[in-house]
């Protein structure tokens, strides 16, 4: 459902130099998975989704969603798209329902349909006490959660998710993890991309590694344990990443 | 969903969303509606106050000799009773009067014209109402200057001989000694003086010519008075039209500027930008929006000021200090004017402080951004209010200054349509090309996301994609810079003494068409990476698209020359301008036939037809669609000449030529129409040209200048022939063509 080939994207630096922050990176999700993208800070995680969403031109390679090359048709490819990361923040004069109102109509859904999508995501969130006040007076929690119905107003079938339960408390956290796994238990393409390993552990079979914008290993977490003859998945990381970095040998 | 839905759907939130934000309703409502009355009110009192805290003062003259200041304590104390409306009571009832007298209550004091301003309102009434004085003798005239300057005397008095006697015929000259940096000296003391010593002067006069016999109208053989005829609402407006226009355009600039920042660079730093970048709406249609609301508000801004302002101005009193007591009315007329006026100039703002703001990460760097746009903008404002200024030349189409002249304009009535038209038109190109910056900056990675590199990569050609055609944004930037550059280019060669007359002047122009109009697209589209011959339509041309050239190219030069003859009967050209027109042409009359045809029509239909229906037209038709850009192309292009009179004709030009390129996407067939319109115009008025063979085919204008009507309707035929021949591209035509497009670009 989702097929990143060869992506790449090359950032000018101030002082007239370029920077690489990903570099020919493919791979594949397909439908009810859930594909772990993990890498640790600036290594390129946030940019490669930017690309898939479409908010971001590749300089070289494609993504198809769907059948479709993003950068060929960006409105379609978006409407497939559920994208949500910390940088996509909430209107603080808006009310939790307004915003999702909004948003769907930005999607071009009729006002009754809707409606009926709104209630039902209330209902799964547990939205119902604060959909009605600012969202600028709501908790950390209560935005991501708000956050995540937003990217699911238009049921969208591909979920592009970037830590998601970061600066969650443990329940919030717990229910949004379950509520991912339904998502795609229900036939959604999810990529997750994260740096907490047990969150991968948990909820992915495959995944891949990202460092310093380059995949550096890709496939189902019990054939790189294999690979790395390492089994907790923390090691694994270490064992891939200290392979290409000298810093993280030492 | 529709676009316009869409958008109407944006704006509708954007709206919501800024009208719950704090700092735009202070900027918008209580600074105009309560903070602004209230400092012009306050700033009023507290100058009448002072004023009249200052009258009450005792101010000290110096003078050189103990003679001087009896006869000036004499001058003084008899004064009251020289003062009007006093003279002939008795002493006593005098010094009652003078001690009841309050300020201002003078009942013949003079009415100022609007144009005085309150400083010189303020020095009359002290003339008439003279405070107290205390006099101090000093050793010499030396010691005089120094007592004023150093502030022990507000005022010295010098007289050129000695003290004058009462029954003196002689003249004495009185001077006074003033210190011009002490508004003591210079407002209230020595004007206080001038008007003792008037009233004297006016007195002795008097006495001089009763003991003579004489009738005061002796020595007033001529009496000279002014007087207005402006009725009350010109007077009005006259006041209005000083202060109004530039207030409204710094509280339409102040109005937009926070939603401007808040719907943009607020939006990125609240982290809600790619929240709404992510979902399936164009950036286009995302800036429209949020352009509509900004407009909006600052239009909304600039009425309540408007409002805010009438309020003040009759109902505060300050219409009464600036009128001194003429008759003042509201030129209610003239509002709904002037409020239509502001749409432009709030367009304008919005979308350049739009354009603006989309550059800035955060707030605070928009906030620095906006700086310069309101000092930008307040330099032409204040040219605009030059007193004198006329909406005339390069100040027609000068953004800012024309509208704030307009303004002033239409609240005294002195205004022109034409004017009208200019500023109109221009402003809203210019407003459109703020938009289409906008929408360009707005989407850009660089200003979305922070790490996304440096802005450089809005401008470096290496992050330019390849494209076949311009976007809506570079043509609209590219139209807008060339307008100004070809307009003030023409009106300083036009206004060069001699030039219109001569082949230089030709020459020149060439020059100026070939750089601006030729070169300009070609460099633009290669810059910008478009593709040259799919962007300006350089692709082979389809037989019946050249037929269709034919037809226009024969007909519509006989078309213009019908409508030039009927538009002189309502809209006749000005002497000057036909004189003009008339030399520019008799120069090129001396030349050959070939030398006219290059100048008038060949480089003209070449390097027009590449800027216009080329690079114009095909970066338009992707934002405005084939319609849309059609017709804004052939307004520009009207407007490119620069003169009401033939706007009609050029732009009708204008879109049977938009017509043919954009049915048979070759520029060639328009450039053929191009050259035959201005080629046979030019010729059949030579002898040495079409004129004789013309003739003989009965071709001969009448003594109004009409061609026979005949020769019309053949050519009204032949150009219905002509736009058949486009609308009538038949849908296999159009698909064997688009296959030839593609299999040539694929051969490329």
């Amino acid at each position: 459902m989702i097929r990143v080939e060869g992506l790449t994207k090359v950032f000018p630096n101030p002082d007239g130099t370029e920077k690489t922050a990903v570099d020919h990176i493919s791979f594949e999700v397909q439908p009810a998975e859930i594909y772990g993208l993990l890498g640790p800070n600036g290594a390129g995680k946030t940019t490669t989704l930017r690309m898939i969403s479409g908010l971001l031109r590749p300089t070289d390679g494609q993504v198809i969603i769907k059948g479709e090359e993003v950068t060929r048709r960006p409105e379609l490819v978006k409407r497939h798209i559920g994208y949500l990361t910390a940088n996509t923040g909430l209107y603080a004069r808006l009310t939790p329902f307004e915003m999702l109102e909004y948003f769907a109509t930005l999607y071009n859904i009729p006002r009754d349909v809707a409606r009926r999508r709104i209630a039902e995501l209330v209902g799964w969130l547990g939205m119902d006490s604060y959909i009605r006040l600012r969202c600028g007076a709501l908790s950390t929690g209560q935005k991501q959660r708000v956050n995540i119905a937003r990217a699911l107003i238009a049921d969208p079938p591909i979920l592009v998710l970037d830590e998601p339960t970061l600066g969650l408390d443990v329940l919030s956290n717990r229910l949004i993890l379950e509520f991912i796994r339904t998502q795609a238990a229900a036939g959604k393409a999810v990529l997750l991309s994260t740096h907490a390993l047990d969150e991968i552990d948990q909820m992915c079979r495959r995944m891949g590694l990202i460092h310093n914008g380059r995949l550096i290993a890709e496939g189902e977490l019990d054939t790189l344990r294999a690979q790395t003859g390492r089994q907790r998945l923390s090691e694994v990381f270490l064992h891939l990443v200290g392979a290409t970095d000298p810093v993280f040998t030492q | 969903m529709n676009r316009l839905s869409r958008i109407n759907t944006i704006w509708r939130k954007e709206l919501l969303d800024t009208l719950r934000d704090r700092r735009t309703l202070i900027a918008m409502i209580f600074v105009p509606m309560v903070l602004y009355p209230a400092m012009m009110l306050g700033s009023l009192q507290g100058f009448e106050l002072q004023f009249s805290r200052l009258t009450k003062e005792e101010y000290r003259v110096a003078v050189s000799s103990e003679e001087v200041r009896t006869w000036l304590r004499w001058v003084l104390d008899t004064d009251a009773a020289r003062r009007p409306g006093v003279e002939g009571l008795p002493a006593e009832k005098v010094i009652e009067l003078a001690e009841q007298r309050e300020p201002g209550a003078s009942p013949n004091e003079p009415p100022l014209s609007p144009e005085q301003s309150a400083e010189d309102a303020a020095r009359a009434h002290v003339r008439e109402n003279p405070p107290e004085y205390t006099i101090i003798v000093v050793p010499n005239a030396d010691r005089l200057r120094e007592k004023v300057m150093s502030g022990d005397a507000h005022v010295g008095l010098l007289l050129d001989s000695g003290v004058p006697a009462r029954d003196s015929t002689d003249s004495t000259g009185v001077t006074l000694l003033v210190d011009q940096t002490d508004v003591r000296s210079q407002q209230i003391a020595a004007p206080g003086l001038h008007g003792v010593l008037q009233r004297l002067a006016d007195f002795m006069l008097a006495q001089r010519l009763r003991q003579m016999s004489l009738d005061p109208a002796f020595v007033h053989p001529i009496e000279v008075r002014q007087q207005s005829v402006a009725p009350p609402e010109k007077v009005g407006g006259s006041i209005l039209g000083q202060i109004v226009p530039l207030i409204l355009v710094i509280m339409t600039i102040t109005g937009a500027i926070y939603p401007a920042i808040d719907l943009t660079a607020g939006e990125r730093e609240r982290g809600t930008l790619e929240t709404l970048m992510v979902a399936p709406v164009p950036t286009v249609d995302l800036i429209a929006g949020k352009f509509v609301v900004v407009a909006l508000i600052a239009m909304l801004s600039a009425a309540l000021n408007l409002l805010s302002i009438g309020g003040t101005v009759y109902l505060g009193g300050l219409g009464d200090l600036l009128s001194r007591g003429s008759p003042v009315a509201i030129p209610l007329n003239a509002l709904p004017w002037v409020l239509l006026a502001l749409v432009p100039l709030a367009i304008m703002f919005s979308a350049t402080l739009l354009a603006v703001c989309s550059f800035a990460r955060s707030f605070k760097e928009a906030q620095n951004y906006v700086m310069p746009v309101m000092v930008g903008a307040m330099i032409p404002a204040v040219v605009g209010i030059l007193p004198g200024t006329r909406l005339e030349g390069p100040l027609l189409i000068m953004p800012v200054t024309n509208i704030v002249i307009l303004t002033r304009d239409l609240f005294t009535g002195r205004f022109d349509v034409f004017a009208i038209v200019w500023v109109t038109l221009s402003t809203t190109l210019y407003a459109g090309a703020a938009v289409a910056v906008a929408a360009k900056l707005f989407g850009q990675e660089a200003v979305l996301f922070a790490d996304s590199g440096s802005l450089k990569t809005l401008l470096r050609r290496r992050f330019y994609r390849p494209a076949d055609r311009p976007t809506v944004a570079q043509a609209f930037f590219v139209l807008a810079a060339v307008f100004s550059i070809n307009f003030f280019a023409q009106q300083r060669l036009l206004s060069a003494p001699g030039m219109a007359g001569s082949l230089r002047f030709w020459l020149i122009l060439g020059a100026v068409i070939v750089v601006l109009f030729g070169l300009v697209p070609f460099a633009a589209a290669a810059y910008m990476r478009v593709r040259i011959r799919p962007a300006l339509g350089l692709t082979r041309p389809h037989p019946l698209g050249l037929a269709a050239a034919l037809c226009f190219g024969l007909s519509t030069w006989i078309l213009a020359q019908a409508w030039f003859t009927w538009q002189q009967t309502w809209l006749p050209m000005p002497p000057e301008m036909e004189q003009v027109y008339e030399e520019m042409v008799a120069a090129l009359g001396d030349t050959s036939p070939l030398v006219m045809v290059l100048f008038l029509a060949l480089i003209p239909a070449v390097c027009e037809e590449l800027f216009f229906r080329g690079y114009a037209l095909s970066g338009l038709r992707g934002g405005l669609g084939k319609a849309g850009a059609v017709v804004v192309v052939a307004v520009a292009f009207g407007i490119y000449h620069h003169s009401v009179h033939r706007l009609f004709v050029t732009t009708a030009l204008g879109l049977l030529l938009g017509l043919l390129v954009i049915q048979y996407r070759s520029i060639w067939p328009a450039m053929l129409a191009h050259l035959l319109h201005n080629g046979l115009s030019g010729l059949s008025a030579r002898e040495d040209g079409l004129k004789p063979a013309l003739t003989w085919l009965g071709y001969s204008l009448g003594a109004d200048g009409a061609p026979p009507l005949p020769w019309v309707m053949a050519a009204a035929t032949l150009a219905v022939v002509g736009v058949v021949l486009c609308v009538r591209v038949t849908g296999r035509e159009k698909a064997l063509e688009n296959g030839a497009a593609i299999l040539q670009h694929g051969n490329q």
